[in-house]
């Protein structure tokens, strides 16, 4: 904890009171615990990529090893190759579309409602927001069935639907943290736009969403993650194989009663890594940057 | 400013339903376009008939199936065949949810375990109709290959491959050991002394373990010429106990002695064939289906000697194997087109060249004719698991009826986790175990035939 | 979670010596009905339209004997909540892992988080590298492969038996497999963290500089304004944990299935397999609506002892 601490506030404050050569030592220390730690979050994910580039014969005779002793890149074109001709670009293609139309949905109706919550005082507002928090507290599980049926009377089976029109609301998780960061910014802020002829509207736009940020970026994020994850969905209701997403596919490749291809799994599992992976890197950005801290003087 | 709001937002939200509403018709998703919705008509505007098919399975067996659908069509151009697969949970998961909402698919498979479970709801269509006007064509299967997918007289299934368990013993250890080849007629007591021997000698698990899985618990009574169940699904249909706790006793001997994994082992090392001990030479034997054979090697690796065995029996017993259906397919009472269905299942049971796309990957085929037609075809590890199923064959006790309706209820909520683990992990001794399974059986059989 | 409470708890009485952007206000938040309805209108539309048949459904099936296969069911009172508290030493058994994982997993959780974000919520070279190295895990999630890495790590020619130089079936032996799970679950902070990360850059570097020119040292920083201005933040990470912690569900499923000896069988766990495998919905939707009232109750719970450590810029009545 204390190094946790005196790290955080010396990079805030720039403290001038440190001596030099405690900084140098200070910062290498930083380093070394802060990369070894790592490793050891990395190493399980080190081991997924390895096993993916060792071929048929080796996978399972040689686990433990995080080098292969024959590299090859059978499971990735295996893998890729999908079912029956319908291949991983597919599902890669299926996958972004759920994804990006739905974080898409998901945040931006999220910070409207969430600002709704937090900011305005209306009849009901507590009650309803119970009923939302507690919409995240009964197991899908039981919903499914129920689900299922309204969606398959309304005729949208294999179809994106089911997956992209409740997103309209926005989701609980998001609405509740955007809830969280708006109530942090002063109210004052608020108010003098008011005053000074904005509307609710107005105000949420010009003051809100610049302090909010980090908040959209951090549940972009999620959601795409959340999104790309999500099987159940698409397993119940896009049938389809060529609406199959890459998690759907992924879990089609193993059956305990038979063979499964535990090579192909590890390569397109590691693969279906990248996009996220990838999202997370050019978000993180923003979020280092913070645009947050400009709007508050004065 | 309060209008410049609503109107960003209204733009958004345009853009959003654009987004949504164009979902089937991007690229990836515009082959959608003859979705099986629920309240379409049966037969496109085309007039093409559309069947549904649905399987469980991994990579080998969704390509060589649609490879075959693929055959079918070109056969049948007004057959327009929509196909969904999935991996063994996430099948049972969709399948359940489908047979809720009334949607299910044509053709489903089914698996033997389920198939009185879904058959005394009512799901499934009987197909003796489509085999007296001889759309599913039996000449060259065997009655005793049929007889699985049967209920109270009626055929709810077609068999489409044989399978039965077998034990696996590395040749080279036995070898290495100085050891024969024991008997095909072993009893459990033989079986204790070969494991145990090899264990001893060579100081590694004479045998890998999973000996009190539910289906050896089965293969006992089926070797006395019992069944576990009852006839009509409310308890057990055995009254001796004795057998099954002098073979508890047994496997808790060998966990003990080290001969095979703990129990605790087991559960960290899971289920999958291709992480079996045997695999990496840790274990000298071990048991799978036949048809997991194929996984086996391959996973081994090249220039290894496995030998094939009949499960073990208990002393007195006939073989404590049967011949059993791998998977069905089946019609289900929800089908729009059965007959087509019919036409499918036919043609997959029965066509040689459909077979040869299929190469037993569901087990050894029923018919005969499509036997001797990928016999030459046959790699080495296939050649075993058809070599395996042929030589039990003539010796093998007859099927048992399928699964009472409880049997899941059963094995997920008793026998493993107050019966088998808590004897296992050595909280209760095997008498105890034994006389909980016998209460507790009564209560959930009874319940689940009850419905 | 007690750590995060008396944390903050003890911070209180400094409270009136930190920094605050502004005063609180004593004006009255004006009542807005239609602004307020028109702005969360997406939600209350979505809701009615697509989550409100299946949950009053669900509620409803929880009192009757639904198996799924069936069309009909029959209606069995208070038969199915019965069952659960007296005739079912599962039932029980998921209660205990539940709760224990909750209360292990969740504390744990956060407090590495917030750790981890504080370490990383600098400006130094490569830090970008090591949050998403941080990150990483935390996009593996629960599939297929996670269960299989999982068991290999904890295997017993695995990483952690190579380390410590045991032989133990981790997975397999009934005191240890629930905490490869907590660990799991630990290893997978990313979420939480991230969550934490947003906030500390919500936190204006204004205030820290005031500090400094008080004089106050990094740790009197932390404790007097990171930590206050955080508690928003720390409130929302710790309701969202508790929810999602009392219906962990997809690490048992994949990777011990709720062995050994139902030491794992979470309660969102043994829901699906009465639902999907057993086929009794009824019964399966009468233990989903007893954890909502356990996890509403505790939410409550914490949202109660908010008004006592949590501190907004925009104080409401």
């Amino acid at each position: 904890m204390e190094t946790v601490s005196t790290a955080a506030g010396r990079a805030a404050v720039r403290a001038p009171r440190s001596i030099l050569h405690h900084k140098a030592l200070r910062t290498l220390m930083y380093h070394l615990v802060v990369a070894g730690l790592g490793y050891v979050m990395l190493y399980p994910i080190l081991w997924l990529f390895a096993g993916s580039f060792k071929g048929r014969a080796e996978i399972w005779t040689n686990v433990s090893s995080l080098i292969p002793q024959q590299f090859t890149l059978e499971n990735y074109i295996n893998g890729w190759r999908g079912f029956g001709g319908i291949t991983f670009t597919t599902f890669y293609l299926n996958s972004f579309f759920y994804a990006g139309v739905g974080t898409l949905l998901a945040v931006a109706a999220s910070a409207v409602v969430a600002y709704g919550f937090a900011r305005i005082n209306f009849t009901g507002r507590r009650f309803w927001f119970a009923c939302m928090l507690s919409t995240l507290m009964l197991p899908v599980q039981v919903q499914i069935i129920p689900q299922y049926i309204v969606f398959s009377q309304l005729g949208w089976i294999n179809t994106f639907y089911p997956l992209l029109l409740p997103r309209f609301g926005g989701q609980a998780f998001f609405i509740f943290m955007i809830m969280q960061f708006i109530r942090g910014i002063p109210r004052d802020l608020d108010e003098a736009a008011e005053m000074d002829g904005c509307g609710k509207g107005g105000v949420f736009f010009r003051i809100i969403l610049p302090q909010i940020t980090p908040a959209l970026i951090t549940a972009a994020i999620f959601s795409f993650y959340w999104t790309w994850e999500d099987f159940l969905s698409p397993l119940i209701y896009l049938n389809a194989p060529r609406l199959y997403t890459v998690s759907l596919a992924l879990r089609a490749f193993a059956d305990p009663s038979g063979t499964t291809d535990w090579g192909a799994i590890f390569a397109m599992s590691s693969l279906s890594l990248v996009p996220v992976f990838v999202i997370f890197i050019l978000f993180q950005r923003f979020l280092v940057e913070g645009i947050s801290t400009t709007g508050l003087k004065g | 400013m309060r209008h410049k709001f609503w109107l960003i937002w209204a733009v958004l939200t345009t853009i959003a339903l654009l987004f949504a509403a164009c979902a089937p018709a991007t690229p990836a998703a515009a082959p959608a376009a003859g979705q099986p919705g629920v309240d379409q008509p049966a037969a496109g505007a085309d007039g093409k008939i559309e069947l549904r098919i649905a399987w469980w399975g991994s990579q080998n067996r969704h390509d060589r199936t649609i490879a075959v659908i693929e055959q079918f069509e070109q056969l049948h151009p007004n057959i327009d065949i929509v196909y969904e697969f999935a991996g063994w949970g996430d099948y049972w998961t969709l399948m359940s949810t489908q047979a809720a909402g009334g949607n299910l698919a044509d053709i489903m498979q089914q698996d033997y375990a389920r198939l009185e479970e879904w058959v005394s709801r009512g799901l499934l269509a009987p197909l003796d109709d489509f085999v007296a006007d001889g759309t599913l064509n039996f000449a060259n299967v065997s009655e005793s290959s049929l007889a699985g997918g049967r209920l109270d007289g009626k055929l709810y299934g077609v068999n489409l491959g044989t399978n039965s368990m077998t034990v696996v013993i590395d040749a080279d250890r036995l070898a290495e050991a100085g050891m024969e080849t024991p008997n095909p007629e072993w009893t459990f007591d033989e079986f204790e002394r070969v494991a145990t021997e090899l264990h001893e000698k060579l100081g590694i698990y004479g045998f890998t373990g999973n000996l009190t899985n539910e289906q050896l618990w089965k293969n006992i009574y089926l070797s006395l010429g019992q069944w576990v169940y009852n006839e009509d699904g409310t308890g057990l249909g055995y009254e001796d106990d004795q057998p099954f706790i002098d073979y508890l006793k047994m496997v808790k001997r060998l966990q003990d002695a080290g001969v095979t994994q703990s129990r605790e082992q087991e559960i960290a090392a899971g289920g999958s064939v291709e992480t079996d001990l045997i695999v990496t030479g840790q274990s000298a034997m071990t048991y799978v289906w036949s048809n997991q054979i194929v996984a086996l090697t391959s996973a081994a690796g090249e220039g290894r000697n496995f030998i094939l065995l009949p499960m073990p029996r208990p002393a007195g017993g006939a073989s404590a194997n049967y011949l059993k259906p791998s998977m069905f397919f089946s019609i289900t009472s929800q089908a729009r087109h059965p007959k087509e269905a019919a036409m499918f299942i036919d043609f997959f049971t029965n066509n040689v060249e459909a077979n040869k796309v299929l190469m037993a990957e569901r087990g050894v085929p029923v018919s005969s004719e499509v036997r001797s037609a990928l016999e030459p075809l046959l790699d080495a590890p296939q050649k075993m698991m058809f070599d395996y199923i042929a030589s039990i064959e003539s010796s093998v006790s007859p099927i048992p009826p399928p699964d009472a309706p409880g049997h899941a209820d059963l094995i997920n909520n008793v026998y493993w986790p107050l019966v088998i683990d808590p004897f296992m992990f050595g909280q209760q001794s095997a008498e105890d175990a034994v006389r909980i399974l016998r209460e507790e059986a009564g209560v959930v059989l009874a319940a689940a035939a009850a419905r | 979670m007690s750590e995060a409470l008396s944390v903050s708890s003890s911070a209180r009485p400094t409270g009136d010596r930190r920094p605050r952007p502004v005063k609180p206000h004593k004006k009255r938040w004006r009542h807005d009905n239609w602004t307020g309805y028109l702005f969360i209108s997406p939600w209350l539309i979505a809701f009615f339209a697509f989550t409100f048949i299946p949950i009053i459904a669900s509620l409803v099936l929880a009192f009757t004997n639904y198996d799924v296969l069936s069309p009909t069911w029959r209606w069995v009172g208070l038969e199915n909540f019965e069952r659960m508290f007296t005739r079912d030493p599962r039932y029980i058994k998921s209660l205990q892992a539940t709760f224990f994982y909750a209360f292990t997993a969740i504390p744990l959780r956060l407090i590495f988080a917030l750790a981890v974000a504080m370490l990383l919520n600098t400006n130094r070279r490569m830090v970008a590298g090591y949050r998403a190295a941080y990150y990483a895990p935390s996009i593996v999630g629960g599939s297929v492969a996670v269960a299989v890495m999982w068991r290999e790590i904890f295997g017993r020619d695995g990483l952690i038996n190579a380390v410590l130089g045991t032989d133990v079936a981790w997975l397999g032996n009934p005191s240890t497999a629930i905490w490869t799970l907590i660990l799991l679950a630990v290893w997978q902070f990313g979420s939480p963290m991230l969550i934490f990360l947003a906030g500390l850059k919500q936190i204006p570097r204004e205030f820290y500089e005031a500090a400094a020119i008080d004089g106050a040292n990094g740790w009197q920083q932390f404790w007097r304004i990171t930590l206050p201005l955080l508690t928003p933040i720390i409130f929302f990470n710790l309701v969202m944990q508790l929810i999602s912690g009392f219906m962990v569900f997809t690490q048992a499923f994949v990777i011990t299935g709720g062995a050994p000896l139902d030491t794992t069988l979470f309660y969102a766990l043994y829901i699906y397999q009465r639902a999907f495998v057993s086929l009794q919905m009824g019964y399966a939707s009468a233990m989903a609506w007893v954890l909502l009232i356990i996890i509403a109750v505790l939410t409550a719970l914490v949202f109660r002892s908010s008004s006592y450590w949590v501190f907004y810029s925009a104080q409401e009545d």
